[in-house]
């Protein structure tokens, strides 16, 4: 299961597909994909398996080869920069 | 004699009211000097003294707000990766100074800010400390094999990380005077008697009798006086919080005198008393002047010490402030070193290893 | 209203030998004291149109430049700078007085003034449009600032853009335009009634000179401006003219990247510069023809590029 690490108020903005984010934690600012936005606010709406987001998102996402390991790979790094966590 | 302008407004916030531009110019370039602007605008903003500012000092003071909101989450963030890279040796992170007194919500912490973080780890497992941090990317400063000795051997503390990538710095204490000290506060006692922080799973502080005592031994025995005023309101603030709590004050010379740390809380509280006019009961005095320097000495560690603590600025400047200084430091060391490493300490220092000034 | 070209050169001279004299820059009041005589005189020439403010009352910041005692004051004289009191920096040669003085100046603003983001950029004004130039040296950004001043273009900044938190517009701080080695030549021949202080030789970054702001540049310097292009200057030897749009997220990144205080600023600024990109074209510009450059930039002031 993930979730949002408790603090992080995921100011962002996008521009074209490519949006910034605010880590309120670290304070760093990070460059990501549109669709790691969306991911991240489906974290927010609620805590949810891998599977159970690659599933919310199916319709949203364009992915060569599987989702639900390419949404893997994006938790792990999000995991890495303190922007959510396993609970 | 009169105090500094930056002493009576950190006394009574309402003696700003009769500033003219003049004086909050005065006023800013003291508490500037001092490190303690931050601390001055918490105080400040605490008494609803903002509004009534003419708008030059204000802007400065919406300056430090936002460098005061972003060292704070720094910190938070700074602890939460220490613990993280410490967590699986499970031992009890006990945080020093300005991190302490940040995470435990204190007073002390409001407008306090710090470029180190400073932990207390058992001695026993200074080593696994050290290769967790590594691990994690903190990295060993003062590569001279000199200094490494220094910290190591002398001190009481490895030398100081930092972090590669962050670039923070954390200083891991074992004890908190060095080895060589005339008097050893018992660090298995300060361990012992540790709180843990609300809400924070793993991190803890000194007891409240404990952190006045050690920022009192910091403050008398370190011999920089840079920080000087700044640590003296510290301490001030921790006694005017703590000092509320029942038995705070009763148990406070007992502790010292176990912790054989007797004479520098005779200091901290005679010139808290003297400077910022803390209230210090009378019957603690009597006990803790026991602990004192012999009465005829006192007028002159009086004047050095007051010289010695006024803010770091021109207005306050005298050639006597600096000689007061200076002989201070000699002193402080000499508290912590013996004699002749002293010596040697000093020369190297001073010639030796090349200081890099850090901007303010 | 009182600038410096109004005080006779003793006055001058005893007042910034003495209590000091505060000059505004911008919104900023700085209260400067020196006892070398020739940093009195480059400021009584560079700062001549700059406003002088009464002494004894508040100044921003605190500046003294003073011939460092000791030894070596007549072997090798230096000139040493202290803020408030504290020394931050090493002494300099005293030959680099002024130069010291305009780095001190920016370093200042840049280490306190957190009511603003402030990048690290040249920005102009034209027709009612303002256009940053964010580059660290050796971009050409400071030799096209100081060709476009000669042209119409008011200066807001050479070296530092302050942007309003709240209301997003460009505050200026207009101070003299900091020219490098080659640049100097250049722009003394594109530009032969530009006023340059004498070139200061062997300093860490090479031979270096400044430019006299336009009084009209100064007298509007209560006047701020709306940011409508970002443009990253890359001269090129015999590079053609090229304009290139950038993606507003990677322009957002790469603007932060060239901010002094983005990281203290925290959410505050993340909102400041979000709305920046949004307001303001991004892009990357290469030239080799100063000329055509110039032309470029008149486009995208009339807002036709």
């Amino acid at each position: 299961m993930w979730r949002l690490i408790p603090g992080q108020a995921l100011a962002s903005r996008e521009w074209d597909g490519e949006a910034v984010l605010y880590n309120d934690l670290s304070g760093s600012t990070h460059l990501l994909d549109g669709a790691v936005i969306d991911l991240l606010h489906a974290l927010r709406d609620r805590p949810d398996t891998t599977v159970g987001l690659a599933e919310r998102l199916a319709g949203r996402f364009e992915v060569e080869g599987d989702l639900v390991a390419a949404i893997g790979d994006m938790l792990s790094a999000l995991a890495g920069l303190d922007l959510i966590e396993s609970c | 004699m009169r105090l500094p302008l930056l002493v009576r407004a950190l006394r009574d916030p309402g003696v700003v009211r009769g500033l003219d531009a003049a004086g909050w110019d005065m006023l800013l370039r003291q508490a500037g000097a001092a490190n303690l602007d931050a601390a001055l605008l918490v105080l400040l903003e605490d008494a609803g003294l903002l509004d009534i500012m003419p708008a030059a000092p204000r802007a400065h003071f919406e300056w430090t707000r936002a460098a005061v909101a972003s060292h704070a989450r720094a910190t938070r963030y700074e602890v939460r990766q220490i613990g993280q890279a410490l967590a699986g040796l499970g031992l009890p992170l006990i945080l020093l100074k300005g991190a302490a007194y940040a995470m435990a919500g204190l007073g002390a912490g409001r407008g306090r800010l710090f470029s180190d973080i400073d932990i207390l780890v058992p001695k026993a497992h200074l080593s696994e400390v050290e290769a967790a941090l590594m691990m994690h990317g903190w990295i060993t400063t003062h590569h001279d094999a000199y200094d490494q000795r220094y910290y190591r051997q002398w001190m009481h503390e490895l030398p100081p990380m930092q972090h590669a990538r962050r670039g923070n710095a954390i200083d891991v204490h074992h004890a908190i005077l060095p080895e060589t000290a005339p008097v050893r506060p018992d660090p298995d006692s300060l361990r012992a008697h540790a709180r843990p922080v609300d809400g924070m799973p793993g991190l803890a502080v000194l007891a409240p009798h404990d952190m006045v005592l050690h920022s009192a031994v910091h403050l008398f025995f370190d011999g920089e006086f840079d920080k000087g005023l700044r640590d003296l309101f510290d301490l001030h603030r921790l006694l005017g919080q703590f000092g509320a709590e029942p038995g705070f004050w009763a148990g406070l010379p007992a502790r010292a005198r176990a912790l054989q740390l007797g004479r520098p809380l005779f200091y901290a509280l005679r010139y808290c008393r003297l400077v910022f006019g803390t209230a210090v009961p009378e019957e603690v005095m009597d006990v803790v002047a026991q602990d004192g320097p012999p009465p005829a000495m006192r007028p002159l560690m009086d004047s050095l010490f007051e010289r010695a603590l006024r803010p770091l600025h021109p207005s306050c400047e005298t050639r006597a402030s600096a000689i007061a200084r200076f002989l201070l430091y000699v002193r402080g060391n000499w508290l912590r070193m013996p004699p002749l490493l002293l010596s040697r300490h000093l020369f190297h220092k001073a010639f030796i290893a090349p200081r890099a000034q850090t901007t303010p | 209203m009182l600038t410096v070209g109004m005080i006779a050169p003793a006055e001058l001279r005893a007042r910034l030998s003495g209590d000091g004299l505060v000059l505004r820059t911008g919104p900023f009041t700085n209260l400067i004291r020196s006892n070398v005589p020739h940093l009195i005189d480059t400021v009584a020439l560079m700062y001549a149109d700059y406003p002088v403010e009464p002494g004894g009352g508040f100044a921003d910041f605190h500046l003294d430049y003073s011939l460092a005692r000791g030894m070596r004051r007549w072997f090798h004289a230096q000139v040493r700078f202290s803020y408030d009191g504290s020394t931050p920096f090493q002494p300099l040669p005293l030959a680099q007085a002024y130069p010291m003085l305009e780095w001190t100046m920016n370093w200042c603003v840049s280490q306190r003034a957190h009511t603003y983001l402030i990048i690290h950029a040249a920005v102009l004004e034209k027709h009612g449009r303002a256009i940053i130039l964010p580059a660290p040296s050796g971009s050409g950004k400071s030799t096209l600032t100081a060709a476009l001043l000669g042209h119409g273009w008011r200066l807001l900044s050479d070296e530092m853009t302050l942007v309003d938190l709240d209301d997003g517009n460009v505050v200026p701080l207009p101070r003299p335009v900091s020219l490098k080695n080659a640049s100097i030549d250049i722009i003394r021949a594109f530009r032969p009634d530009a006023v340059l202080s004498r070139p200061v030789e062997q300093t860490t970054k090479g031979t270096i000179a400044h430019l006299k702001v336009p009084a009209g540049s100064i007298a509007r310097a209560v006047e701020p401006a709306r940011p409508a292009h970002i443009v990253f200057p890359c001269w090129e030897a015999g590079a053609p003219l090229q304009l290139e749009l950038l993606p507003k997220a990677r322009a957002f990144m790469q603007v932060a990247d060239n901010c002094f205080n983005y990281q203290v600023l925290g959410a505050r600024g993340f909102g400041a510069l979000g709305r920046l990109i949004d307001a303001s074209d991004a892009h990357l510009f290469r030239y080799s023809s100063l000329p055509d450059a110039m032309g470029l930039f008149e486009r995208l002031a009339l807002g036709e590029a």
